[in-house]
């Protein structure tokens, strides 16, 4: 909302004020300031008269001037503006001015000496939107009368008003009528305010019929008026319309638009002589082309609200007047209508037919339904003294609102309690009645206040406590931390193993990354591997590639991978872990994903990230987890699939329930997110947090020590070290170890074998072991691996 | 006959000569073979002690002794010598390139983003408080009904929805959270203490200041007789934990529809201390904060007597407390994961 200094202060005495002033106390009081514009600048201006124009010997468009600054001389001006000419009188920037696009300097323009400059209204920094192309072709041509010397030149042109932009809250939509910004400029400054009561005109009889035959307009207020004679407006009312950021019209509009401003009540203006009948009557349940006095056509649906006279729109409700109702140049005799329509309905329909006005957006917004006379009466009194109208009808009311006055009942007590505060009662009541606040009743500091009819936001002591300590200053709060009972908080356990989880992995190299959860529909499609639910899907989405929530987290990862790849950052290790909202689906995911090269000492000793890293990532996770294998395993990939390398992905399971999968990548997904190679994982974390962990028990180092044997064989290539470890186990009870220590194809090797080399320990908990229990054992060790795998012994 | 005692002399002389030309262990141990071992040379002197007349036996014994000791004390000399050369040698032989990279697993990097929930989450656990995290998919209800944004309320303006169906939606603030566990524990309804860190999402374009997904840490108190003056206490700590000791807060009347009365929370700078700069556009304030005491109407919907209960929140937009600190230039980097862009952001 854009407010006018200069208007406001005829409405409230500012003079003990300045605008950043006021701009303060605005905006702590909950009114943010947005920003304090003039609408003109400039110093050492004054106003000339043109004794002579010649021109320029050097030039085909300069004129070299003569002009008349009356109490500062004839001065030299070199000028460009084609409208420069003898007898004029303009606005006179003088040497040492300041002007919006920097300062003037006496100069000399191709050999002629210049000394000041003529001004345009552009240059003095005033919007080109309020200007026509005439006044910003050139320079500003002022009335034959205008005052030559004069100091105050923004003044002479009513220019010298400071405009304070309000960035309105959704609770104050009061304060778009700017005799409410006086009532709070007042109650902030503790001032009067000084709003006088129209001067209604005597009432004459007319025949005219308002109604409403739907519940979203409970309330609809019209005058009629006769021998209205429009034209333009006085140039006070054009210079209050051009600080508030409207073009002048002509004297009606500009009638209705000023009101609007003043009181916060849009109004609505029909030519009386186009009504089909003396009747507005408001409906919704019409349908069907709706031609607008913007010239533009609108389709309607049952549901709009609409005024209608014998059944043809004749507006379309608090957005815009219908083309063959409009005022226009010929109109005489005219209705006013000052009505309350539902919000939420004006809205729908502005947003439906993507049409929006100063007066829709204030119904968006909320108004006071509680003024339709008072501003009816405003009207009259301009048609009166600025229209010539000398009789008003009496206004045709329908209404079905409760106008009663709201009142809210609090205690001093209450008021301090809530803004911990010690605020005496006199202080208290004395603010809230500068806030226009009435106190009706005062029992022992209980108090029952009635509350101003524009205060459509209050509706609560709650809010009494608000208007106190905006007004008297949140400065006024002492700080006094809360006491409460000790509780027992903190994270609970699966908070805490997550962070851990987070800080293994960052410890372990892999960097924290975050991604947008919304993705596109088809690339939701890829890595559907954990959870399989159709995505949700947005009514409204801003793009194809955020219209669902993804489903599942590698996608993300593997494109930041892709990214960074494009961007010279080969080696890329990365993890996030994040929430999974799905139909049938609520979970948690952590996903890994590597590339390039992972480091030990930088390129010294490196190697390509491959399935035992993340592997490694993945027996770190379960330890933190407190599971083993005995809990989960890790089986090799079955799932197929051009997403995850058949041979070197494997899935996490417990029983049947997938609770992840790592791997490396297909090599047809490398060339798809343009990677070399990439390691990856996810886990279904909600999941593997979820389980149960037995209590945690002392493992107690043996007494007697234990014996390692190496044995080295040949066997399959397909034979995995899972399987040799699980049967060497079971071979002999003494075998408690198995530990893998070489593998090796290739040169000397028979194709499809492989050599193994494994450590077994060999333990036995009661006693020392003897050399012939050892050899019976490793002798056991050997025949497994003979019949089991038909493992050739090496050595 | 030959004079033992100026043998032993010459033995003794001719054995330092040898030595003083010895270079390795190898010489070394040869030379003590045949010097001074059992058989060696000068003992082996004492194998000719009887052809020596009596009176001249004590000064030839004394005259072997000198030798041997002479010897030994050269040999000695001697290893110990080479021992430390060849140790100098190693060590030589054994120098690094100092300068090579260190071998170690780097440590991973974060994001900034994350570095600020953490850490604002750190400072409320140590307050007491407890962490819920809520769900990025929301129903109508949680997400605005029960927090006083009813159908068509003006306020519902501010906060474009990205919805999936009537009912369900993304939320747009972390408060939902905060619903549900008012919600939960109404039946029972005792003091809550909690900070909601996480996800929220507007119908905003991403551009250099906004964008369509970002995070909140919103927190509530619920308890007996709360106060804005226990509001104003908490996030005074708050601030002075996050953004240093001598950082100082004002309260500015502001509105939310789940707070009666809101306000915003300016910071004093923590660039330049409250004198003006670019990160505070000269005015020596950061807002950082939306705050306010509960309204009664969201106690009331969700299970706790206003009559009985009160209590404040407040929320922080964490890209935002990290583009001012961090001095982040575009919020589209916390979601592109540049590596470049990712590194420790411990420090203040």
């Amino acid at each position: 909302m854009k407010v006018s200094y200069s208007w406001l202060s005829k409405l409230v005495d500012l003079s003990s004020t300045t605008p950043e002033q006021l701009a303060d106390k605005f905006t702590f009081a909950g009114a943010e300031v947005e920003g304090i514009s003039f609408l003109a600048s400039g110093t050492n201006l004054t106003i000339g008269h043109i004794l002579s124009c010649d021109a320029h010997p050097d030039s085909d468009h300069l004129h070299i001037l003569q002009v008349d600054e009356g109490q500062y001389g004839v001065h030299q001006i070199v000028c460009g503006a084609p409208n420069a000419r003898k007898g004029l009188k303009v606005i006179v920037a003088r040497e040492g001015a300041k002007l919006p696009g920097g300062e003037i300097k006496p100069a000399t323009i191709r050999g002629v000496a210049s000394d000041g400059m003529c001004c345009s209204l552009l240059e003095l920094g005033v919007d080109p939107k309020s200007l026509s192309d005439y006044q910003k072709s050139g320079i500003e041509e002022l009335p034959v009368d205008a005052p030559i010397g004069t100091d105050d030149v923004l003044g002479y042109l009513g220019l010298n008003d400071a405009i304070i932009d309000l960035d309105l809250l959704p609770n104050r939509p009061d304060l778009y009528a700017i005799n409410n910004v006086a009532r709070e400029a007042a109650c902030l400054l503790d001032k009067k305010v000084n709003i006088a009561s129209p001067k209604d005109l005597p009432h004459v009889k007319e025949e005219f019929v308002v109604g409403s035959k739907t519940s979203k307009c409970p309330l609809f207020s019209a005058r009629v008026y006769r021998n209205v004679k429009n034209g333009p407006s006085p140039k006070w009312l054009k210079d209050i319309l051009l600080a508030e950021g409207l073009r002048s019209i002509d004297k009606i509009v500009d009638i209705g638009n000023y009101v609007m401003l003043l009181t916060g009540q849009p109004l609505n203006m029909y030519d009386l002589d186009k009504l089909e009948k003396k009747e507005l009557i408001v409906r919704d349940d019409l349908q069907g082309e709706f031609l607008a006095m913007d010239g533009n056509s609108y389709n309607l649906v049952p549901g709009d609200l609409v005024v209608t006279s014998n059944g043809k729109v004749a507006c379309l409700a608090g957005i815009m007047t219908a083309d063959g109702a409009k005022i226009d140049e010929n109109t005489r005799n005219i209705v006013v209508e000052a009505a309350y329509f539902d919000y939420a309905s004006i809205r729908h329909t502005s947003n439906r037919i993507g049409l929006s006005s100063d007066s829709s957006s204030r119904f968006c917004k909320g108004i006071n339904p509680h003024q339709s006379e008072y501003v009816q009466e405003v009207v009259a009194e301009l048609l009166g003294s600025l229209c010539e109208v000398k009789e008003s009808s009496a206004t045709y009311a329908y209404d079905t609102l409760d106008h009663s006055p709201k009142l809210i009942k609090t205690s001093l007590r209450y008021l301090n309690g809530r803004l911990g505060t010690s605020f005496s009662e006199e202080e208290i009541l004395s603010v809230l009645a500068r806030d226009n606040m009435k106190l009706l009743e005062d029992e022992n500091g209980n108090y029952t206040f009635q509350i101003p009819s524009f205060r459509i936001d209050m509706d609560g002591e709650a809010d009494l406590s608000e208007e106190v300590i905006r007004i008297l200053g949140y400065s006024n709060v002492v700080s006094k931390l809360p006491y409460s009972e000790l509780a027992l908080t903190g994270l609970t356990e699966s908070q805490q193993k997550e962070r851990d989880i987070k800080k293994f992995l960052l410890s372990s190299g892999i960097s924290e990354v975050l991604t947008y959860t919304l993705v596109s529909k088809k690339d939701d499609e890829e890595f559907k591997i954990l959870n399989k639910d159709e995505p949700y899907a947005l009514l409204n989405p801003m793009s194809e590639d955020r219209e669902v929530v993804r489903t599942n987290l590698m996608h993300s990862l593997l494109e930041s991978l892709s990214y960074n790849v494009n961007h010279q950052n080969a080696d890329v290790l990365f993890f996030e872990s994040s929430d999974i909202d799905s139909p049938s689906y609520k979970g948690r995911h952590l996903a890994v994903a590597l590339t390039g090269l992972v480091k030990e000492q930088g390129r010294l000793s490196a190697h390509a990230a491959d399935f035992y890293d993340v592997k490694g990532l993945l027996e770190g996770i379960m330890d933190i987890l407190g599971l083993g294998y005995n809990r989960i395993q890790v089986v090799p990939w079955s799932l197929g699939g051009e997403e995850l390398h058949p041979g070197r992905s494997a899935e996490i399971v417990m029983g049947k329930k997938l609770l992840g999968y790592l791997g490396e990548l297909h090599p047809l997904a490398l060339k798809k997110y343009g990677l070399n190679n990439a390691a990856v994982m996810e886990l279904d974390l909600s999941a593997l947090l979820a389980m149960k962990v037995s209590p945690v028990k002392a493992s107690i180092p043996a007494k007697f020590p234990y014996v390692t044997r190496d044995l080295a064989f040949l066997v399959n290539k397909e034979v995995t070290f899972e399987a040799i470890a699980k049967e060497l186990k079971k071979a002999d009870k003494l075998i408690t170890s198995v530990e893998v220590f070489d593998i090796y194809t290739g040169k000397g090797i028979v194709p499809g074998k492989k050599s193994m080399a494994i450590k077994l320990t060999l333990l036995d908990e009661t006693k020392t072991l003897t050399d012939a229990e050892t050899e019976a054992a490793m002798k056991k060790a050997i025949l497994t691996l003979a019949t089991k795998f038909g493992a050739e012994i090496r050595g | 006959m030959l004079d033992l005692i100026e043998l032993a002399g010459l033995t003794s002389k001719k054995a330092k000569e040898e030595l003083s030309l010895l270079n390795d262990q190898t010489g070394l141990d040869a030379f003590y073979a045949k010097y001074l071992s059992k058989k060696g040379e000068i003992r082996m002197l004492l194998s000719h002690m009887k052809e020596v007349v009596a009176e001249k036996k004590k000064e030839a014994g004394e005259a072997v002794n000198k030798a041997m000791g002479e010897v030994s004390a050269a040999y000695e000399q001697k290893r110990a010598k080479l021992e430390t050369e060849k140790l100098a040698k190693r060590l030589e032989e054994e120098k690094i390139d100092i300068t090579l990279p260190g071998r170690k697993l780097t440590t991973g990097r974060i994001n900034p983003y994350y570095q600020i929930i953490d850490e604002v989450t750190d400072i409320f656990l140590e307050m007491g408080y407890e962490v819920v995290e809520g769900r990025d998919v929301e129903t109508d209800h949680f997400n605005f009904e029960l927090l006083n944004v009813p159908k068509d309320h003006p306020s519902r303006d501010m906060q474009d929805t990205f919805y999936i169906s009537d009912e369900l939606l993304l939320r747009t603030q972390t408060s939902a959270a905060q619903a549900h566990t008012m919600c939960e524990r109404s039946a029972n309804p005792r003091p809550i203490r909690m900070i909601c860190p996480g996800k929220a999402y507007r119908r905003d374009d991403d551009d250099m200041t906004h964008s369509h997904q970002f995070a909140q840490i919103e927190g509530l108190v619920v308890d007996k007789n709360i106060s804005i003056a226990n509001l104003k206490a908490t996030l005074e700590l708050f601030v002075k934990k996050m953004f240093g000791e001598k950082r100082e807060i004002r309260l500015r009347s502001s509105y939310f529809p789940f707070t009666e009365p809101s306000v915003e929370v300016d910071v004093s700078c923590f660039k330049c201390g409250g004198k003006g700069c670019a990160t505070c556009k000269d005015t020596g304030w950061i807002e950082i904060l939306g705050a306010g005491m509960v309204n009664p109407k969201v106690l009331q919907s969700c299970g706790y007597d206003p009559k009985q209960w009160s209590g404040f929140a407040f929320g922080v937009g964490v890209e935002r407390v990290a583009m001012l600190r961090y001095g982040v230039d575009d919020i589209r980097r916390f979601y592109t994961n540049d590596t470049r862009f990712l590194k420790d952001y411990s420090g203040k």
